[in-house]
C-alpha cells in the first residue's frame, strides 16, 4: 500500500505531503491539485517500469516545474508498505530549463532503513535482500535503472516494490474513447481506459476465475437483461468485446459491441472491471472522477463493492471526486481536502468531521465550509 | 436464491452499515438494492439524525420497499429507542408502515455485538468494548452471526439487544 507521497516543485505541489489509507477520497476545488497527485503517481509508475526518460510526456517534463519558483530540483518520495516490509523510495531530478532537459540526481530505495538500490553520480549500486552489497553498474542519468534490475533469488524485496509500483492503476475513465476491438492483450490499462478490451482480454486469460463474479455483478448492475460479455474473434489475432443481452420476456437475444453500449454502461463495465478484475494484478487503484457518466443510483452500490474488495483482494483505492454521493459515502472516514492557498501551493487537511452538526459533508463543501 | 427487495438503511455510522450490508449479503439479499443513509459526521448528532430521517423516509417509502433502521441503544436500550422512534415517526404514521419498518438497536452499541460475536460474554451496560481498527474487519463477526442464524440460534448468554434484532430480522424474512 502506498502510505505516503511527498512531492516538491511539481506544478502546484510544493513541499507537499499526503498520507493515504486503504481507501482515500481526495476532494477540493478545481485546480486544487487532485489530478496533479495522480499525475505524479502515474509518472513514477512509468519511470519505474522503464517506459521512457524523465522528461518524456507523462513523466516529468521541465514544464511540470512549479512556475513561480526558480528552483530547478524536483523531489518525489513514496513510502510503500508490502507485508512486513516498509519501503522508502526517493527520486530527485535536476532540470535544465533552457535546454528543456532533466537528469536524475539521486534515486534510492530503502527497506527497514537499509538500502536496496542507490543511483548517484551515474552509478547504480544494488544491495541484496539481506542488505549486503551487490553489483554496481553505470546507468543513464535520464532513466530509472530500477526497471533494468534482473530478478534474482537475492533481490526479491526490490522486485516486489518494482512490481507493486508497476502494477498501480491510474485511471480517469473516458467512455467515448473506449474501443471494442482488441488486437492483442495488454496488461496495462491506459490512463483513460481506452484499451479496456485489450486489458480485459489479458485479465480473463491470466485470471479466468475472476470472470464469472464480474459477469454476475454486471447482471445485477446493467439494466436491459445483460447476460454475458465475451471476446468474439473477428480476425486471426483480433477480438471484439461484445455484451450479450437476453430480453427474456419476449425471448429476444441480441448482442452489442462494447463501443455500442451507452457511455454510462461502458463506464460501469470499466469501473466494476477495475475493482473485480484488477485483484488478479494485486493492484492499487487511483481513480480520477470515476463517477462521470454514472447515474446517481449507480454510484453507492459501486462504492460498496469497492469497499468490499479493498483490503481483501485489492490493496488500495484512492478516488478524486466532486460527487456528493461519493463525498457523503466515503468522506467521513477517509476524506482529504486539497486547498490552494493564496501563495499558490496546495495544502492538505482532513475533511472536517466535527465542526458542523447535521449537514452532509457534500453540503458543507458546497458552501465552502469544509 | 437472491432476495431482490428495495431496502433503505438509515443508521448512525459506517460500522453500522458495513456490518448490516455484509450480514444481508451473506444471508442472500441483493445488497445492490440497499440504499444507505448514514448520519453525517458531527458531535453526538447521529441518533438525532436517525430519528429525524425516519419521518422523511416513511413519507417517501415506495410500496414495495422496506426501511431498516439501526441506532445504538446507549444507556436507553431497544425498548426506549423504539418508543423514541415511534414518537419521531408519529407524524409520518410509523405505525401504519410498521410491517415495512425494521429496527435494530445494538446496545450499548454495535461494539457490544462484535465483542459477543468474538466469543466474549458481554454486558450491555458496558460502553467500552473495543472498536475495530477498520470497519471491514467485522466480516468474521458477520460470518459468526450467519453461522449462528443458520445453525440453531445465538450462543447463550446472548445480549438481549441482539436477541431482539434477530426477532426483527425474522420478521423481515417472513415478510419477504
Amino acid at each position: 500500500m502506498l502510505e505516503r507521497l511527498y512531492v516538491d516543485n511539481y506544478k502546484c505541489l510544493v513541499d507537499f505531503e499526503l498520507h493515504l489509507d486503504e481507501v482515500s477520497l481526495l476532494v477540493g476545488s478545481n485546480g486544487a491539485g487532485k489530478s496533479a497527485v495522480l499525475g505524479v503517481i502515474s509518472a513514477l509508475r512509468k519511470l519505474v517500469r522503464g517506459e521512457g526518460r524523465v522528461t518524456d510526456e507523462g513523466s516529468f517534463p521541465t514544464r511540470t516545474l512549479t512556475r513561480w519558483r526558480d528552483q530547478d530540483a524536483q523531489t518525489f518520495e513514496m513510502r510503500v508498505v508490502l507485508g512486513n516490509d516498509v519501503f522508502q523510495y526517493r527520486l530527485e531530478l535536476e532540470h535544465d530549463r533552457r535546454r528543456d532537459r532533466a537528469r536524475i540526481i539521486e534515486e534510492t530505495l530503502m527497506v527497514a532503513d537499509s538500502p536496496l538500490f542507490a543511483f548517484e553520480t551515474g552509478l547504480v549500486r544494488l544491495y541484496r535482500d539481506d542488505h549486503s552489497e551487490g553489483p554496481t553498474f553505470p546507468s543513464d542519468w535520464s532513466e530509472s535503472a530500477l526497471a533494468r534490475v534482473v530478478p534474482q533469488q537475492d533481490n526479491k524485496r526490490l522486485c516486489r516494490f518494482v512490481d507493486f509500483v508497476s502494477g498501480l492503476v491510474v485511471c480517469a475513465p473516458h467512455p467515448p474513447g473506449f474501443r471494442a476491438e482488441s488486437k492483442a492483450e495488454d496488461s496495462t490499462l491506459a490512463n483513460d481506459a481506452a484499451n479496456y478490451a485489450d486489458w480485459f482480454r489479458h485479465v480473463v486469460q491470466e485470471y479466468p476465475d475472476l470472470r464469472q463474479p464480474f459477469i454476475e455483478q454486471l447482471k445485477k448492475t446493467l439494466e436491459g437483461g445483460f447476460n454475458s460479455m465475451r471476446l468474439e474473434r473477428v480476425a486471426k489475432d483480433t477480438r471484439e468485446l461484445v455484451a450479450a443481452f437476453d430480453a427474456s420476456e419476449d425471448g429476444w437475444r441480441y448482442e452489442l459491441r462494447f463501443d455500442e453500449l451507452s457511455d454510462g454502461q461502458r463506464a460501469l463495465v470499466v469501473l466494476y472491471g477495475l475493482i473485480l478484475l484488477a485483484p488478479g494484478q494485486d493492484g492499487a487503484l487511483f481513480l480520477d472522477e470515476p463517477d462521470n457518466y454514472l447515474a446517481l443510483r449507480e454510484i453507492q452500490p459501486w462504492l460498496a463493492v469497492l469497499e468490499d474488495v479493498v483490503g481483501d483482494t485489492l490493496r488500495q483505492a484512492l478516488i478524486c471526486s466532486h460527487n456528493s454521493e461519493i463525498v457523503d459515502y466515503l468522506g467521513a472516514n477517509c476524506g482529504i481536502v486539497l486547498t490552494r492557498k493564496d501563495s499558490g501551493i496546495t495544502t492538505v487537511s482532513k475533511l472536517d468531521r466535527g465542526s458542523t452538526e447535521g449537514l452532509k459533508l457534500s453540503e458543507m463543501i458546497a458552501r465552502g465550509w469544509e | 436464491m437472491t432476495k431482490r427487495v428495495q431496502m433503505v438503511l438509515v443508521c448512525e455510522d459506517k460500522q453500522h452499515h458495513v456490518f448490516a450490508r455484509r450480514f444481508l449479503r451473506s444471508m442472500g439479499w441483493d445488497v445492490d438494492r440497499l440504499r444507505i443513509e448514514a448520519a453525517p459526521p458531527g458531535r453526538g448528532a447521529a441518533d438525532q439524525f436517525v430519528r429525524s430521517r425516519l419521518s422523511k423516509e416513511l413519507e417517501s417509502l415506495p410500496p414495495d420497499a422496506v426501511l431498516l433502521v439501526m441506532l445504538d441503544g446507549d444507556a436507553k436500550g431497544p425498548a426506549e429507542r423504539l418508543r423514541e422512534l415511534n414518537e419521531a415517526g408519529r407524524d409520518a404514521q410509523m405505525s401504519k408502515h410498521r410491517d415495512r419498518t425494521f429496527v435494530f438497536v445494538p446496545t450499548w452499541n454495535i461494539e457490544t455485538w462484535l465483542a459477543y460475536l468474538n466469543g466474549m460474554t458481554v454486558d450491555e451496560t458496558n460502553r467500552h468494548y473495543p472498536r475495530l481498527a477498520r470497519q471491514r474487519e467485522c466480516q468474521e463477526h458477520v460470518d459468526e452471526l450467519v453461522e449462528m442464524c443458520r445453525h440453531g440460534g445465538l450462543r447463550q448468554p446472548a445480549p438481549p439487544s441482539l436477541v431482539a434484532a434477530c426477532e426483527e430480522y425474522h420478521r423481515l424474512t417472513s415478510a419477504h
